[in-house]
């Protein structure tokens, strides 16, 4: 089980992840549950009426938007990293939390690294699943490595130009 | 020029000091190479031949004296004397150790220069026109939008891992000294009718393995709407362009496959949604605008005796302003462009020692300004008239003051094999000997403008697809051989080189260089430059000349 | 034949394995006639991450009674730039001289996709 890192009140803290990633080729396990898009897109409406708490694992080259109607009732996009290059989940996470105002979870899995995790906060990620080991400690570090960004992002921290005008 | 503030400041110290912790991890074995290397081209280090190899950031080509002194200095404590300037307005020091890169960065911090983005999948330096501030033919400084963009691309968390790297131009004059119909973006200032500023936007140009002139999918975008469609146009690559091949990764080929059309539908469509959040506060473009302004220039005679004098007594001097000094906006004035191309020596170096005197003539005689321009060459862009028999003096004393900019002997040339890990023939010799042979300056100037771009590989860093003699460096079976276009452009009237033929042995390439000239001459009408000449008559007598003997 | 090659990790440096240690000068390197044997020291290679990176063989040529790596590229990191005398090549003597002259038999190393190793 990769370690589960949560980001709350800004504050990062190791959690007990409550969710099973579910593959598609495994039984839908008991209690929450992570399922692909695919999946959720066949089965996800009797996930929920079963009662229980549902996420959704997006991969890269899967679009946000087939989620739209349904991120009210969705706990948890899981937003996946075949390869830390591979950063179109950066404009995922911020489509989810600008365009389409989601307040749930927004969970960085696959080749998550300690080096992005500012990126990933800033374009609204809230948990990680780190493949490096990173601590919270490190996560933290590279969290706050910067006392100013230049640009507005999905964390709507004040960028430069703001912080110049005051 | 543009003043760093205290934030710009600890924005470069932070980035410093996570780059020292990163050297440390990686020194000490905590990250392995696969993890490291794309944490080290972000801040601009490659592994090369023979060392490290660190790209210092010169945005968009602009600099002080303080600054290239610091660059002269690092070039002397830890490298071997010299940098090199690159086709993108950068500085490359080739004999760097990676122990010593945390001190070197923190150098470079000390003068607010960092090397932050020149490698990797991101957004590059903006490239921007040397003559920026300077010439008349501008409608605006676009050194105050390239300042723009160089801060809202630096570390960007939405575009730092694109499929592959991101170049922006801006140009403000009708004569492109950009190159920006090759670049990812290239962003042209125009006037509306009712005098409104804003851009002509062009996509989807680049060289590489599959070169392309880029396509207007925005014939004007208001000025105060520019952030908001970069987004807009970032986006839409981040999460469409392709990963699966290295090779089509850039936006060009995103571009060509979809159409210019679709593409710039599909930029409108998403620029609709982001809607003006993203764009930057009109106050803060002022504030950038007001540290652009400045520039005390004096009121003076459009004619100098001085300069008069010496131009009639001294053959060197005439020629030198024949060839590299250009009209300035203002009575008095003007922009003195110096060669990185002397006869024999390497396209686009310079030594610590012809750095120092560079810098201590701006701080002299040029308003503490200096540019870099994207043929190798750098620019001191307000020189007095009155002072330029003095700056020419103290130019060629150090080897500066070859005059022959734009003509044959003007060449750029990337390091090529003699330093490059990806290249795959040499770029610097071939070009010495081409230069050598157009060594008698009468000769040179008689065949006038002729750009010739040399690359040691498909990467194209020669820009030679969009030479008027385009020159690439293949491996055949191991050996060296060169593959020679004609025709390109890389200015205003963009083009991509045609093929000559096949491809010449090293010893070939100078001498087909040679008759392409020649022909050149034999062919051409009144006023035509090489270009101008090989557009009417197509390939056909050049490469009968240049392949006659090839039994 | 062949000889293992790599850049030192803290400073870039050419190296060259000679059978116990990396050393700078191709003059120094173990020659390997072996497959077998430049294989083992090849994986060797490969295993020193702190020390080395990106380890590699190379196939050599005989010229003037040496050995000159096979490849433009390779005799270039040999013997440092062509454009300029301030790479390995200012020590000058007759090692240095015979990989000057290597001529003729150049081939590519092998090595494709040189644009991955960025």
């Amino acid at each position: 089980m990769p370690t589960y890192i949560k980001r709350a009140d800004g504050k990062l803290a190791v959690a007990e992840d409550a969710f099973t990633a579910v593959a598609d080729d495994q039984d839908i396990a008991p209690g929450d549950v992570i399922v692909s898009l695919t999946r959720f897109e066949a089965e996800g409406d009797r996930l929920l009426a079963e009662g229980r708490q549902v996420g959704v694992r997006v991969e890269s080259s899967e679009d946000v938007e087939a989620l739209a109607y349904d991120l009210p009732r969705i706990a948890v996009v899981a937003l996946a990293f075949p390869k830390f290059r591979d950063g179109r989940a950066y404009t995922s996470a911020a489509l989810l939390r600008e365009r389409y105002g989601y307040k749930g979870e927004v969970r960085a899995v696959g080749d998550v690294l300690r080096e992005q995790a500012g990126f990933m906060v800033r374009t609204g990620f809230d948990a990680f699943e780190p493949a490096d080991g990173a601590t919270v400690e490190d996560l933290e570090r590279a969290i706050h490595r910067y006392r100013h960004v230049y640009q507005r992002s999905a964390d709507r921290r004040a960028p430069a130009f703001a912080e110049r005008e005051v | 020029m543009y003043r760093y503030d205290t934030l710009d400041r600890e924005i470069l110290a932070d980035r410093s000091a996570e780059f020292r912790e990163q050297v440390g991890r990686r020194l000490a074995g905590d990250l392995t190479e696969d993890q490291f290397k794309p944490l080290r081209l972000m801040n601009g280090l490659y592994l090369q031949l023979h060392a490290y190899m660190l790209r210092v950031a010169i945005p968009y080509g602009s600099l002080n004296s303080t600054q290239l002194r610091k660059l002269a200095w690092l070039s002397k404590t830890y490298d071997k004397g010299y940098g090199h300037f690159t086709t993108r307005q950068n500085l490359q020091l080739h004999w760097i150790k990676l122990a010593d890169t945390p001190d070197i960065l923190d150098h470079l911090a000390s003068v607010d220069m960092h090397a932050i983005q020149t490698s990797g999948n991101c957004i590059r330096n903006v490239t921007a026109d040397p003559y920026a501030g300077a010439t008349a033919e501008e409608i605006d400084d676009p050194r105050i939008w390239a300042e723009a963009m160089r801060q809202w691309s630096t570390l960007h968390p939405e575009f730092s891992f694109l499929p592959r790297k991101f170049k922006i131009a801006i140009t403000a004059a009708p004569k492109d000294r950009t190159a920006a119909k090759v670049h990812d973006i290239g962003l042209a200032v125009k006037r509306a009718r009712d005098g409104a500023m804003g851009f002509e936007v062009m996509v989807g140009g680049g060289m590489g393995r599959t070169p392309y002139v880029g396509s207007t999918i925005r014939e004007f975008l208001p000025a105060n709407r520019l952030f908001s469609y970069l987004e807009a146009i970032l986006r839409v690559y981040n999460r469409h362009g392709r990963r699966d091949n290295i090779y089509k990764a850039r936006i060009k080929i995103l571009v060509a496959a979809l159409g210019a059309e679709e593409f710039a539908r599909q930029v409108e469509a998403e620029w609709d949604k982001v809607g003006t959040d993203a764009d930057l506060p009109d106050l803060e473009i002022a504030r950038i605008r007001g540290a652009f302004a400045g520039g005390a220039f004096e009121t003076l005679p459009p004619r100098s005796e001085a300069f008069e004098a010496a131009k009639a007594s001294q053959l060197a001097f005439a020629r030198f302003v024949r060839n590299n000094v250009k009209p300035h906006k203002k009575p008095g004035y003007a922009i003195v462009e110096i060669s990185l191309k002397g006869i024999g020596e390497t396209p686009g170096d310079a030594t610590a020692e012809q750095m120092d005197v560079v810098a201590d003539l701006a701080e002299r005689f040029g308003q503490d300004d200096i540019r870099v321009t994207h043929e190798q060459n750098l620019v001191l862009p307000h020189i007095r008239l009155d002072d330029l028999p003095a700056v020419h003096a103290a130019l060629a004393a150090v080897g500066l003051g070859t005059p022959n900019i734009g003509l044959v002997s003007d060449i750029i040339a990337c390091p090529g094999l003699d330093y490059c890990a990806l290249a795959n023939a040499r770029a610097i010799s071939v070009a010495q000997h081409i230069a050598e042979r157009f060594a008698d300056a009468d000769r040179a100037e008689n065949v006038g403008e002729l750009k010739v771009k040399i690359s040691g590989c498909i990467n194209a860093c020669g820009h030679h697809h969009v030479g008027h003699i385009g020159i690439l460096g293949v491996d055949k079976k191991g050996e060296e051989y060169y593959q020679l276009t004609l025709g390109g452009s890389g200015a205003e009237d963009a083009a991509v080189g045609q093929a000559l033929g096949p491809a010449l042995p090293y010893e070939r390439v100078a001498e087909a260089v040679d008759t392409l000239v020649e022909v050149y001459l034999r062919e051409r009408k009144d006023g035509e430059r090489f270009l101008d000449t090989f557009r009417r008559t197509g390939v056909a007598p050049f490469k009968e000349a240049v392949y006659a003997d090839v039994h | 034949m062949k000889a293992l090659t790599a850049n030192r990790l803290v400073d870039g440096e050419v190296v060259f394995w000679d059978g116990g240690r990396w050393v700078e000068r191709f003059a120094d390197a173990k020659l390997y006639d072996d497959a077998a044997e430049a294989e083992a020291a090849e994986a060797h290679g490969k295993n020193q991450p702190k020390a080395v990176v990106d380890a590699y063989l190379i196939d050599l040529v005989e010229s003037e009674g040496l050995w000159a790596p096979l490849s433009y590229r390779e005799r270039i990191r040999a013997l440092g730039p062509t454009n300029l005398n301030h790479g390995k090549q200012t020590e000058g003597g007759a090692a240095i001289a015979a990989l000057k002259h290597a001529h003729g038999a150049a081939r590519s190393t092998g090595r494709v996709d040189l644009i991955r190793r960025k």
